[in-house]
């Protein structure tokens, strides 16, 4: 079966896929941190990490359609916090459903302070999915290693990253093969004890396979210490581009504080 | 009589549930031999190779290169013993293949330019040139099983030991893979039922079956013998069953004709199709 990987544009050709992973990792995480430190309310310091991003996406040649569709996976996890501030923030009232005695409130600053963790959540996921999408996932990873996180993280990473579609198409075949004796129908009852049945079956051979993994990797002298091969090397580009991002973010850090109060 | 690369003397093996899969195997193995070990499923010849490595700790004597398998020797055991397991995807954990193929000479401490060119070495043996950087869910089943084989290659073992080499590999993979085993030079223990590719790959077959070594001989002459095979839940290689019936066209075709008269000098019909 075939996947379309996380990286599935990584293996294009532009200055920003050319540029080193460790430096686009870390000018990430500049973004981020420029993102999260603006203070509540503000949307214009958001501004120039947008704009920023918007640069970097169009250089990266990255379709709008591949980047939004991971953005909308990921966004339940926010949307399960930012649906509640309209209710929960104290001030002007906008609207009122009222069920019986019970009432609940939308207020102005609700919406406000949702539009605004709302906006931030998509810078962050924004950088993070055209990171992936200029950068191979195993680059990441080797990145990672380079800014000395530590390799139990990394290796932990590498492994889920390998073994999801394994794992995934090992699902999809025993769905397929329920299906091809149920047809898809029948009687819900016994259609979730069959699920039940198939994560089970998934558990089972997920364990396994960690087994023989393990001996894989015994039979080739693994003796508990994980040992890295690094080949990549910062160039003058990548410390232009790295420090230039950081600058940037600092700068952003700053005015909002010094400008904003 | 030079000293085996591979000695085994009364391996026992009984799984926790009770199941006795080794029940007293015994044989050895020269520098240079290539050997198929066949079975049926169930016979205990993968368990075999998991007791070779040490990865179940079976009864008897088991040596490889001269390392006495034993708890502190596992290690040494394995570095001369390498396994390439059935599931190519087991195998390659790494997220790039160069990276999969360095994993067992990074681990045996080895310096970083004799790893890469262990690599380079490795990759180029398997016809996978240039494959360092490709991830390993992006190769096909073929490739996979050939990455799979450069990885321990690259450990330079004194023997191969491949589990169902040819296992879900099309034609083409297969013939790839049978042309480059006996190349890689190494001393080969090929295991599975794969018999067509035991006759061309190896010299010497031997026969398992319920958890004992019941045949072992030259691949010529155990592999054409029927009886053998049939007893053991195996069937002669499609090729020699092809020739045979080549030889003795009439006997597939015709039933016998009573005006013929008895053949006693005629040699057993071992190349009857079977039904």
């Amino acid at each position: 079966m075939h996947h379309r990987m996380l990286d599935h544009f990584a293996g294009g050709d532009t200055p920003v896929h050319r540029l080193d992973p460790a430096a686009k990792t870390v000018a990430l995480l500049a973004a981020v941190l420029a993102t999260v430190l603006v203070g509540r309310d503000r949307f214009l310091p958001l501004l120039p990490t947008a704009v920023a991003l918007a640069a970097y996406h169009l250089l990266g040649r990255a379709p709008v359609w591949y980047v939004a569709k991971r953005l909308l996976v990921v966004s339940p996890f926010a949307a399960a916090i930012v649906v509640l501030f309209p209710f929960l923030e104290p001030g002007r009232p906008v609207w009122t459903l009222a069920v019986g005695t019970w009432a609940v409130t939308v207020t102005e600053n609700g919406l406000v302070r949702a539009g605004h963790l709302a906006a931030k959540f998509v810078l962050c996921a924004w950088a993070t999915v055209l990171l992936l999408a200029t950068t191979r996932f195993q680059d990441v990873l080797q990145a990672l290693e380079r800014l000395r996180v530590p390799r139990v993280f990394v290796v932990q990473l590498a492994f889920l990253y390998r073994y999801l579609w394994v794992l995934l198409d090992q699902g999809m075949r025993l769905r397929m093969a329920r299906a091809g004796r149920d047809g898809g129908v029948g009687p819900r009852r016994v259609r979730f004890q069959s699920s039940v049945g198939v994560a089970g079956v998934l558990f089972l051979r997920t364990y396994d396979r960690a087994e023989r993994i393990y001996w894989a990797m015994m039979a080739r002298g693994f003796d508990g210490e994980l040992r890295g091969t690094t080949r990549a090397h910062m160039h003058l580009k990548d410390w232009i581009f790295v420090l230039g991002v950081c600058a940037a973010g600092v700068a952003v850090v700053i005015c909002e504080r010094v400008l904003c109060g | 009589m030079a000293e085996p690369v591979l000695e085994l003397q009364d391996v026992r093996y009984r799984w926790p549930t009770g199941t006795e899969a080794l029940r007293g195997v015994t044989f050895s193995v020269q520098a240079g031999e290539r050997v198929g070990l066949v079975g049926p499923n169930g016979a205990g010849k993968s368990t075999l190779l998991l007791a070779m490595a040490g990865f179940v700790s079976a009864e008897g004597k088991i040596r490889v290169a001269g390392h006495r398998l034993a708890r502190g020797t596992a290690r040494a055991v394995r570095r001369h013993l390498g396994l390439v397991f059935q599931d190519a995807d087991d195998q390659l954990f790494m997220p790039r293949v160069g990276d999969d193929v360095a994993f067992g000479p990074v681990t045996m401490g080895l310096a970083p330019e004799e790893v890469e060119a262990r690599v380079t070495e490795a990759l180029a043996a398997v016809g996978l040139e240039g494959c360092e950087d490709r991830a390993p869910y992006h190769l096909s089943v073929g490739e996979k099983r050939r990455a799979a084989l450069a990885t321990v290659l690259a450990m330079r073992p004194q023997i191969l030991a491949l589990d169902e080499p040819s296992a879900n590999l099309d034609p083409r993979g297969r013939r790839m893979l049978i042309e480059l085993l006996p190349g890689l030079s190494n001393t080969l223990l090929l295991v599975g039922h794969d018999l067509d590719m035991m006759l061309e790959v190896c010299d010497r077959t031997l026969v398992m079956d319920a958890g004992r070594i019941v045949e072992d001989g030259p691949s010529s002459e155990v592999l054409a013998n029927r009886e053998l095979l049939e007893a053991h839940g195996l069937e002669l290689p499609r090729s020699l069953a092809a020739r045979r019936a080549e030889t003795e066209p009439r006997r597939e075709t015709e039933p016998p004709r009573e005006s013929d008269p008895p053949r006693e000098s005629e040699p057993r019909r071992e190349s009857e199709p079977r039904p």
